[in-house]
């Protein structure tokens, strides 16, 4: 049975600056399901810390954004045994106009999305921004069609 | 997809054309959970559609995390446009209700300007300036 997220992000509620602080989540990130205040990227196998700039709930290397599949339902329940590698598939945006970005899990094609935090590559994050627009026959096609 | 691979890339995988379809799935419809509009089952090329060709819009009929039909029957809005590597857009739609997120490969009648919008959307509002970008 899907559930409610019961900390629906704040996107429902203001504009950017009114928005209230992120919950916190117990996270275990240590390996063997014990809390640890790092983890290490499988992409580039760089040392990650968990405090980061503008989020409270960073999933994601911020130098190649790739990510883990430990996640079942509900951010943070540590609940999924396919624990594959997730790539950054696109950035979706929010009302307030926070960027997500959505991962997709290469072994099992789960889908996720998370914000991007102060500290991640911003090369990185507009390369998966304009890989829509990089064919620039589709936006013609779409403009003359309109 | 194949059966002994049964989970991988099932969301990502473009839906082909259907191979024979019967004369009952050839007229068969759905009716937008959005915007009320009737919309054939089939695309224009013989695939199996999953949202509005007009809104975008899809509902939440299956369950991917488990597998099966999902019992949540929520409506499900276009949050992102995701492109393959063969260049083929899809679009990613997240539930209003269980926030479980899919994502569709993009039929030949969809609607251009909110495709569009959704792909320039990003750039529109960028957290940080993209001028710098230029230089590179």
């Amino acid at each position: 049975m899907p559930r409610k997220k019961k900390s629906d992000d704040n996107h429902r509620h203001g504009r950017r600056g009114s928005t209230r602080p992120q919950r916190h989540k117990d996270v275990l990130h240590g390996r063997g399901g014990e809390a640890g205040d790092a983890f290490r990227c499988v992409g580039c196998r760089l040392d990650v810390p968990l405090a980061a700039p503008g989020t409270a709930h960073r999933n994601h290397c911020p130098n190649c954004l790739a990510s883990l599949h430990v996640d079942r339902r509900v951010p943070g329940d540590r609940d999924s045994a396919c624990r594959g590698r997730m790539t950054a598939l696109s950035m979706s945006v929010r009302e307030d106009g926070e960027w997500m970005i959505i991962h997709s899990c290469l072994s099992c094609g789960e889908l996720s999305a998370n914000r991007i935090a102060g500290d991640d590559n911003a090369l990185a994050l507009v390369r998966i921004a304009i890989r829509p627009l990089a064919d620039s026959s589709v936006p013609v096609r779409a403009l003359l069609a309109l | 997809m194949s059966i002994d691979k049964p989970n991988l890339h099932h969301r990502l995988s473009p839906t082909g054309p259907v191979a024979d379809p019967s004369p009952a799935l050839r007229t068969s419809t759905f009716t937008c959970v959005r915007c009320g509009l009737t919309v054939a089952t089939l695309g224009p090329d013989g695939s199996h559609r999953n949202h509005c060709p007009s809104c975008l819009h899809s509902q939440h009929i299956h369950d991917h995390v488990e597998g099966g039909p999902s019992d949540c029957r929520s409506r499900m809005t276009p949050i992102s446009i995701a492109v393959l590597r063969n260049g083929d857009w899809m679009v990613v739609h997240r539930c209003t209700r269980c926030d479980e997120l899919t994502s569709s490969p993009v039929c030949a009648d969809d609607n251009q300007l909110i495709l569009m919008r959704m792909a320039v959307r990003p750039l529109a509002q960028p957290p940080f300036p993209l001028e710098v970008f230029g230089d590179m």
